[in-house]
């Protein structure tokens, strides 16, 4: 019984990089030509896209809300650090693609703490808004740069240098990694997960509910924009849409890595890990020569079962809880703390 | 602490097994002696698309005018201020780094094309593409990304990796296609770009360019239809989607054609609703509001649904005197033709697109000389000829 | 929430405090707010009417108000479903366009046996649907939100394998019965030869699900399910039920408004439908369908949807290009709910 629980808890726990494991194993071995050094870069090369960008958007579930103006705010960056670059030069544009993103979020996150209408409303609002932006700003056509130098800048972005890490993916991880470790290590960075978790607690404490959910808007629209950014860099040029795909795999792989829909929950680097997981598995499937389909259908099987198999853990504990309390003392701590806790939520 | 050393674990299992693949590829085969002759032996004129018409017709040129010194300077009407957009390709007079064709014939050769998304034109432009492949026994794999462009990139990315001996890309975009081609070329793998047109400078990174020539069609059709409103009376355009050449051909080829020709019609309105029946519906039936009798005809950049609302809202109104183009050629487009609802469609058969893409790649297998830019044939589709392209190929 | 003080009164009994309206003064302040919560989206309506009576004289013309109505049915038909799943707390149904694609592609498919298996076919998918819908959320508890992506995924990719990305034609496969023409005549029969029979189909469902909401037993346990799911459950409601109906309405109507758009389209394809799940959200929350729950009104639905339906009419006769009006559909979005809200805390309701 005890060690039954132990294996439940640990799967549980580690259950994206299991995933990931068992997709990069499957494909290891019957997809043709996936196992090679190119491929793997090709693999780091295409999450760094989504991941990065993962990273506002776990933290703002994180704190309880939503930031659907992701796929835009990635298409901004984009499409402003290329259209900057003339004026300002790569780092100049950099920093102004970056904050342009940086101030949608900060819009977001006024609205929704201040203005106090719902996220879902507000950053549906700014998608459509940046959108429109981004089209009126372009005329609706791509833009690029064409300079030896921006060639120069986009290859050595984009080769690898170490292993089969190029600089943007280097960079990714990084940004990732620094912000895993300010929100677990840091006590601002906990400060976001009480924020989203338990609201009371958080008050008591004396945490701005308000300033910290600004703050993760503002970290989600910097993130994004600067995905967006460097993929733009990478490929010297931008479209308009370019992130138009990228929040439905972001919101999925946000929820595989462990965050809940209700806040509170959650690590950007699982959500990173749940994008590269995911790219592994579109790249193996590329690898059999499938279709697009195959790519959708994989990434919802994957989706729905995760779902369910949390919503179906999580009804079992409700039955448990209010019948035969006396149950509740077979279940490990760790478990009793979450029904406990979401106890406490739902008197709030 | 048990965390990391799962990660590690995770990525000690990637790299061990890594390194026990080591990039492992597969050796060339050797190509038969008498392949080349065989190749060229191949009779192809035999093989229709869907419709009935030769899957391989003649192909063809246009006159290219100088490029003026600045064009984006010049009035949108006029037509050489999308000198870029229309003779992309022309201008280009030194390729770069094209490798040698191997000049051993064409079958057997391994292709990899990578299209721009899935939609029913593109399906009929892939089985045009697998007929040709089927004649010469070539090994043909066709990738959609779903109009993604990071997926685009991580397929031209794996398709370089598999060394095929061409790769064809239908570019999601124009300006991000120089890039693209550019990392192919640096690979030293052959590149062949079709349906969608580049920018110019991606042009000197490829062996050549095959597909529609959409603002040529809508030349001709503007034509067409300005004798049949009487080279008179205001009209106005439903657009493609942003991004992508089709945005701008589609309702500047008119406009700066009408221009010319008929200088006396008037642009009243252009609007972007979508490929979808009920807003373009809406946006029709508005302009009837706005303009009344002075809208006389409609450009559209679609003939299913955009030109399903548009009837629809021109018959709610009962304005059924408005005449309608529309660019071609689907099942739905082509009934509606037949019907009397649109005046005139474009014929760009996909299959051929697709065809001649390929087509093109054998031509450069067999070591003959390929022109940089083909255009397969344009055609006006209206009442009188419908029949001849029927059954849709899509 | 220091400005609810003001309005404690109100909010203890309101029926003995309205008529004593003018005298209080904290009241009269938030006169604006009273009038926000009951016109809500018709207001809005109001001021695209007179600024549409301003830009064109045709604006009032029959012939353009039908075409306003008939340019937002399907949209309409989606709404007065999609706010079933909001009004129960339950955010959206983002499974809503691969619902109407799905539909609409198996009642084509169904059309070889006849016109009325074709449509049986097609809401029978929206039943399926609806029920797995229902039944993980309602009973399981899923988030609404992600489930539905999950389910939209996994429909969309079948779709997509099943019939290989291709599109399917009404007058093809209907050829042998002669219900093609039928089926594509679905979308384009008028009554009297004037008013859109999709017209009178959404007034009928409107009506319809009005009194399902409003009236019928169901509908005020549903409201207190959306109003506080955790109260319902304690007080005995079966909450499970509910919300999985919920789903099932949501996706029924979905499934008729899929019939219809592929009726119009005269192709089933599985690229249908794309953004009605926003844009009905759109509509729902505008019209006053609060996210929290149990909050609104199908009426208000209905406005919302017409404002969605006259803002693009007034644009569009103003000359404002598609790309400004991406913009300005955006703003007002958030704005219409940020007052809406705000009113409605205003007035010492709940945080809406």
């Amino acid at each position: 019984m005890r060690s039954q629980t132990d294996v439940v808890t640990f799967v549980n726990r580690y259950r994206i990089l299991l995933l990931l494991a068992l997709v990069f194993l499957f494909m290891a071995l019957f997809a043709p030509r996936f196992l090679n050094m190119f491929n793997m870069t090709i693999i780091m090369k295409s999450a760094s896209l989504n991941a990065m960008a993962a990273i506002g958007f776990t933290i703002v579930l994180i704190c309880g809300h939503l930031d659907l103006s992701v796929s835009s705010t990635i298409s901004l960056g984009a499409v402003l650090v290329i259209g900057f670059r003339p004026d300002l030069g790569w780092s100049g544009a950099i920093v102004a693609a970056v904050a342009a993103g940086g101030f949608v979020g900060l819009v977001n996150g006024l609205l929704v703490a201040k203005a106090r209408i719902h996220s879902f409303i507000v950053t549906i609002g700014t998608l459509t808004i940046v959108q429109g932006i981004i089209y009126v700003y372009t005329g609706g056509a791509a833009l690029n740069v064409t300079g030896a130098l921006d060639f120069a800048v986009a290859d050595f972005l984009e080769d690898p240098i170490l292993l089969f890490f190029p600089p943007r993916v280097i960079i990714t991880i990084l940004v990732i990694v620094g912000f895993e470790v300010f929100f677990l290590r840091t006590k601002p960075g906990r400060n976001f997960y009480m924020v989203g978790g338990n609201r009371e607690t958080a008050w008591l404490a004396g945490v701005k509910a308000d300033a910290y959910v600004i703050w993760a808007f503002i970290i989600s629209g910097c993130a994004a924009a600067l995905s967006g950014a460097l993929f733009a860099i990478g490929i010297s040029s931008a479209t308009t849409d370019l992130g138009v795909n990228s929040l439905m795999i972001i919101v999925a792989a946000t929820i595989i890595g462990g965050a809940s829909m209700n806040g509170g929950k959650g690590q950007v680097l699982y959500s990173g890990i749940a994008v590269l997981m995911l790219t592994v598995l579109f790249n193996g499937l590329n690898r059999f020569g499938v279709g697009s389909e195959f790519r959708i259908l994989a990434s919802g099987v994957i989706l729905a079962s995760v779902v369910l198999y949390e919503a179906y853990s999580n009804y079992k504990k409700e039955r448990i809880r209010g019948q035969r309390p006396e149950l509740l003392k077979e279940l490990d701590p760790q478990q009793l703390k979450n029904v406990t806790s979401s106890l406490k939520t739902r008197e709030l | 602490m048990k965390r990391l050393g799962l990660i590690a674990l995770v990525l000690m299992l990637a790299g061990g097994m890594v390194a026990f693949a080591g990039g492992a590829r597969e050796a060339d085969t050797a190509v038969a002696e008498d392949n080349l002759e065989r190749s060229l032996e191949v009779d192809i004129s035999g093989l229709r698309s869907a419709d009935g018409q030769t899957l391989l017709p003649e192909l063809s040129s246009k006159e290219v005018p100088s490029r003026p010194d600045n064009p984006r300077s010049l009035p949108e009407t006029d037509p050489m201020h999308w000198y870029d957009m229309e003779y992309l390709g022309w201008g280009v007079e030194e390729k770069i780094n094209i490798p040698d064709s191997p000049a051993d014939g064409a079958i057997g050769k391994r292709v990899i094309a990578i299209i721009n998304g899935d939609h029913p034109y593109l399906t009929a432009y892939s089985t045009g593409m697998q007929k040709i492949a089927d004649a010469y026994s070539m090994d043909l794999t066709v990738l959609s990304p779903n109009w993604d462009l990071a997926e685009q990139n991580q397929m031209l990315d794996e398709a370089i990796n598999e060394r095929p001996d061409m790769i064809i890309l239908v570019p999601l975009d124009a300006r991000v296609a120089i890039q693209q081609v550019r990392r192919v070329n640096r690979a030293g793998v052959p590149i062949i770009l079709s349906n969608m047109l580049p920018e110019e400078e991606a042009m000197q990174y490829a062996i050549a360019w095959t597909g529609p020539d959409d603002w040529g069609q809508f030349r001709e059709m503007a034509r067409v239809w300005a004798d049949e409103l009487g080279r008179s009376g205001g009209v106005a355009y439903i657009r493609h989607a942003p991004g992508g050449s089709p945005y701008f051909a589609r309702t500047y080829g008119p406009i700066t054609e009408l221009a010319e020709y008929a200088p006396d019609i008037e642009t009243l309105d252009m609007q972007a609703p979508g490929f979808e029946a009920e807003a373009t519906m809406q946006v029709v039936s508005d302009w009837l509001t706005r303009f009344g009798d002075r809208l006389t005809g409609i450009g559209l950049a679609d003939d299913s649904a955009q030109a399903i609302g548009t009837i629809e809202a021109l018959r709610r109104a009962g304005r059924e005197d408005v005449l309608v183009i529309a660019a071609g050629n689907s099942k739905v487009g082509m009934d509606m033709v037949k019907d009397g609802d649109l005046l005139a469609i474009t014929y760009q058969s996909a299959e051929a697109d697709g065809a001649v893409a390929l087509k093109t790649a054998v031509d450069w297998f067999n070591g003959l000389d390929v022109d940089p830019v083909l255009y397969i044939p344009k055609q006006v589709i209206t009442q009188e000829n419908v029949e001849d392209f029927m059954p849709a190929q899509w | 929430m220091s400005e609810d003080r003001g309005t404690e009164t109100l909010r203890e009994d309101p029926a003995e405090v309205a008529p004593n309206m003018n005298e209080d003064r904290t009241l009269r302040q938030n006169r604006f707010s009273v009038l926000i919560s009951v016109l809500g989206i018709y207001f809005l309506a109001g001021i695209l009417m007179i600024v549409g009576v301003m830009v064109s004289e045709r604006f009032l013309s029959a012939a353009n108000m039908l075409s306003v109505v008939g340019g937002v049915t399907i949209l309409g038909l989606v709404a007065v479903g999609a706010a079933f799943v909001t009004y129960s707390g339950h955010f959206a149904d983002l499974s809503i366009p691969t619902t109407m694609a799905f539909s609409g592609v198996m009642a084509v498919e169904a059309l070889q046996f006849g016109i009325v298996a074709a449509i049986i076919t097609g809401l029978l998918v929206g039943l399926v649907i609806g029920l797995i819908n229902g039944f993980v959320i309602g009973k399981f508890r899923a988030n609404p939100i992600v489930w539905t992506l999950a389910m939209a995924f996994v429909i969309r990719g079948l779709m997509r394998w099943i019939w290989s990305n291709r599109q399917i034609y009404p007058e093809v496969e209907g050829a042998a019965t002669g219900a093609g023409q039928h089926f594509v005549n679905l979308y384009r029969y008028h009554l009297l030869g004037v008013i859109p029979m999709t017209v009178v189909v959404l007034a009928a469902f409107a009506i319809v699900l009005h009194f399902v909401m409003k009236q019928s037993s169901f509908g005020r346990q549903l409201q207190i399910t959306g109003a506080s799911f955790e109260a319902a459950r304690l007080s005995g409601i079966n909450v499970s039920r509910n919300v999985g109906l919920a789903f099932l309405i949501c996706a029924m109507t979905a499934a008729v408004a899929g019939i219809f758009l592929t009726s119009l389209s005269r192709v089933g394809a599985y690229y249908m439908g794309e953004g009605y799940d926003f844009a009905a959200v759109t509509a729902v929350v505008i019209g006053g369908v609060t996210l929290a729950g149990g909050r609104g009104s199908i009426v208000g639905v209905i406005g919302g949807v017409l404002v969605i339906g006259l803002m693009r009419n007034v644009m569009t006769l103003m000359g404002i290009d598609t790309f400004a009006q991406t913009i300005v559909t955006g703003a007002v979005f958030i704005l219409a709910v940020g007052i809406q809200s705000n009113s409605l805390r205003r007035l010492g309701r709940d945080d809406a």
